[in-house]
């Protein structure tokens, strides 16, 4: 088990630095492991150099960590995450917006433990006044760097409601809205105040072959909100127009658009496009079992794997124990595990995996080695939201949020898990699958 | 001159390892009494830094009291290069040890004024009253620290250019570039090398060969600077077979004679050595002693007889 010790006789005891040095670990550098160590600073937060430190610095940890030959990942990115733990980001408590935002810290601490340490809140299809009310409770939450905080938001992703009505998943068509006014639409939905800066909106999801919809792509991104394809009917050139307005992203590749078709690829096509004048987007897959295909997901990895992006899409049933649960206009939702499906007619009703999890699944299903797994939830979605050296990373200068991981070899015809145990962010421990909270 | 030869690199650098060990340990280093460590770069110290480090994990030795100061590093490299010295001492050893960092000393390549980084680096080690034992390796052209030949045997720490020689081996760590080998180098000079109490080098491969030869058999030459030892009181070269190869048979004969019969005296000299206390205390009975070898210093029946060589030793059993 990982053990911290304090470096004996050291002058660390009079002069305390803040360092730790994490020691006997395998890093997480692109697609390998390497067997290095890490430093941190529990001050700045921030990943530090060592041997700048010892040269530059004279300084010495105060406390070294030894991972006993565990994995030191930068801590995971979930950027399609609808609620957990009981709580659901698109619904306003009766109580008011007070209630709300105590209702996002406290995801916000029980995320963490799983290894999440950012994340995209999301708010599917809602009505006008959701978003007004909701939005300036889920805006980046990382300026104060405080790690009792928990998980951090990194800025809504409006999933909707500029969305196909054919490809509505569970969003609620009554909602659903065409952007005519390109950004002026968006303005008037999400509130003029949202989509200036700075903006609580990180990425917003939506059909590019609405009216409208290419002339808001341009504005979102000149705004420097990500925007994303999803939920739409659009064809290969449709969403090819998509990605020259400015879109960088899918939004959970497969489900909620047209399946490839060999005379018209559609949206997936883009990952194997030859055309110079666009760029492959990144895409978010849902890794659960349940709403992809693991073949699916291997073909599109190899597609395009620098693109390739775990998402949970849970909802607010993820982290609750098995059973079932109330759901909106008197339906019910039984869950089992991470499989949720409605009462009354057994359709798939969201997901409630945990990304780990999607972890694991994504390297028994693809072969991807643990490295390529794990960069698909921390280097490619912090590259996709422009955060490539401060998240996703364990480079010099980065924040330090970071999961410390183990691999339990299966047994003979039995798959590989992947386990969170120990999270810490900003430099500081704020979780311990063992409970053994020190330093 | 004493020659230890042992079958393969690792075993030579296991060997001096231990000896490193001993002789810290030996001398219980305080804050106010470090012990003061010369420090080599290079290919063959690496088994040698990675036994150190397993002595370390395993409490064997601690270096918290030692003071280091390293041989040489290039100039005009920056210090996170990977290919810098204090890049390669990090990795090696200084980031799985107990140095405190302000102990550790190299060369700055990039000081404004490089002159008076060199004199600033030699007071700095009279300050601590000279090195204990100077740790080294050998170029193939017989080259200690950057002391390329023709270097004075009797220089200081100072700016030198690198040989040619020096430069082409080096370029395996550049792609194979020669142009992007640094051309000049800061360095301690043979004299500092001299002026430590004790000094161990490490010689492995069949390219030191020649180097230990003319170092061992030839004369004391400023072309091959590494035979400056011959001059020293003190000197230890550890070596594995193939660095042999260019030695006389009788050479190598002779010096593993050497070996053996100091191991036979000791074995020997143990009971008789134990039963009058010498052997049960020695290290707290003269805590500062540099005894040059713990093993001929056993065997030694007075200690007024400093001598070294087994050869000696041998004739006074």
């Amino acid at each position: 088990m990982p053990s911290a010790v304090r470096p004996v006789g050291t002058a660390a005891a009079t002069r305390r630095s803040g360092v730790v040095k994490f020691t006997n670990c395998l890093l997480v550098k692109g697609t390998d492991l390497v067997h290095e160590d890490l430093w941190v600073s529990s001050v700045t937060g921030k990943i530090l150099n060592g041997q700048e430190l010892l040269y530059g610095h004279l300084t010495a940890p105060d406390d070294i960590i030894d991972l006993g030959g565990r994995i030191l990942s930068p801590g995971l990115i979930d950027v399609q995450l609808n609620g957990a733990y009981g709580f659901d980001f698109s619904v306003i408590p009766e109580d008011g917006s007070i209630a709300y935002g105590k209702g996002v810290q406290q995801v916000n601490r029980n995320l963490v433990k799983g290894g999440v340490t950012s994340y995209l809140p999301t708010l599917t299809s809602q009505r006008p006044e959701v978003y007004h009310k909701a939005l300036p409770y889920l805006s980046p939450s990382g300026s104060t760097r405080d790690p009792n905080l928990g998980s951090e938001s990194l800025g809504a992703h409006c999933e909707g409601p500029f969305i196909s009505p054919t490809k509505n998943g569970i969003h609620n068509v009554s909602v659903l809205q065409v952007p005519h006014d390109g950004i002026a639409s968006l303005a008037v939905c999400y509130g003029p105040s949202n989509l200036t800066h700075p903006t609580p909106i990180k990425l917003v999801t939506l059909a590019p072959e609405l009216p409208g919809a290419l002339p808001a792509i341009q504005s979102l991104a000149s705004l420097g909100i990500i925007a994303s394809i999803g939920h739409s009917e659009a064809t290969y050139e449709e969403a090819k127009l998509g990605i020259k307005a400015g879109a960088t992203s899918i939004t959970h590749l497969f489900n909620a658009m047209k399946p490839l078709h060999h005379r018209n690829p559609g949206i997936f096509g883009l990952l194997g496009t030859a055309s110079s004048s666009i760029s492959k987007p990144y895409f978010g897959i849902i890794a659960d079992g349940i709403h992809i295909h693991p073949t699916s997901i291997k073909i599109a990895y190899n597609a395009h794997p620098e693109g390739l992006i775990l998402v949970t899409d849970a909802m607010r049933l993820a982290g609750m124990p098995d059973g079932v649960y109330d759901w909106t206009n008197g339906s019910r939702i039984v869950k089992e595990g991470a499989l949720l499906t409605l009462e009354e007619n057994g359709k798939i009703a969201g997901s409630s995996i945990e990304l780990i999890d999607c972890v694991t699944n994504f390297m028994n299903w693809t072969g991807a080695s643990v490295p390529e797994a794990l960069k698909a939830v921390t280097e490619t979605p912090a590259s996709m939201l422009g955060l490539g050296g401060v998240k996703g990373s364990l480079q010099e200068g980065a924040d330090a949020d970071l999961t410390v991981l183990d691999v339990l070899e299966g047994a003979i015809g039995e798959d590989k898990r992947v386990v969170v145990d120990q999270v810490w962010k900003f430099g500081v421990k704020v979780h311990d699958r063992e409970g053994q909270l020190r330093g | 001159m004493r020659l230890i030869i042992r079958e393969d690199t690792e075993t030579a650098a296991e060997y001096v390892a231990e000896y490193i060990i001993g002789r810290i340990n030996t001398f219980t280093p305080t804050a106010e009494r470090p012990f003061v460590l010369g420090l080599p770069t290079g290919s063959s110290p690496v088994p040698i830094y990675s036994a150190l480090v397993t002595a370390h994990q395993m409490g064997r030795i601690s270096f918290h009291h030692v003071v280091t100061f390293n041989m040489d590093e290039y100039v005009g490299f920056p210090r996170e290069h990977p290919e810098s010295y204090y890049t390669f001492m990090h990795t090696n050893l200084f980031n799985h040890v107990d140095f405190d960092p302000e102990n550790i000393n190299i060369l700055n390549g990039n000081a404004p004024d490089l002159q008076e980084e060199c004199t600033m680096y030699e007071a700095k080690i009279q300050e601590y009253g000279g090195i204990h034992l100077f740790l080294g390796g050998v170029g193939s052209d017989g080259h200690i620290a950057f002391n390329e030949p023709g270097s004075s045997l009797s220089s200081q720490t100072r700016l030198k250019s690198l040989a040619y020689e020096t430069m082409l081996a080096n370029a395996r760590f550049f792609n194979g570039d020669l142009s992007l080998v640094p051309r000049m180098a800061l360095t301690v000079g043979v004299q500092t090398i001299m002026n430590a109490k004790e000094v161990v080098i490490i010689a492995t491969g069949a390219s030191k060969a020649l180097a230990i030869q003319s170092a061992i058999e030839g004369s004391v030459n400023h072309m091959c600077t590494l035979s400056c030892l011959q001059l020293h009181p003190c000197s230890l070269v550890v070596v594995d077979q193939d660095a042999t190869m260019e030695l006389k048979v009788k050479t190598v004969a002779y010096f593993k004679g050497v070996e053996r019969t100091i191991q036979k005296s000791t074995k020997v000299r143990r009971p008789l050595v134990q039963t009058n206390g010498f052997h049960a205390g020695p290290d707290k009975a003269e805590p500062d002693e540099l005894s040059p070898d713990s093993m001929s210093s056993r065997i030694q029946t007075s200690q007024s007889f400093p001598v070294r060589s087994a050869t000696i030793s041998y004739g006074s059993t």
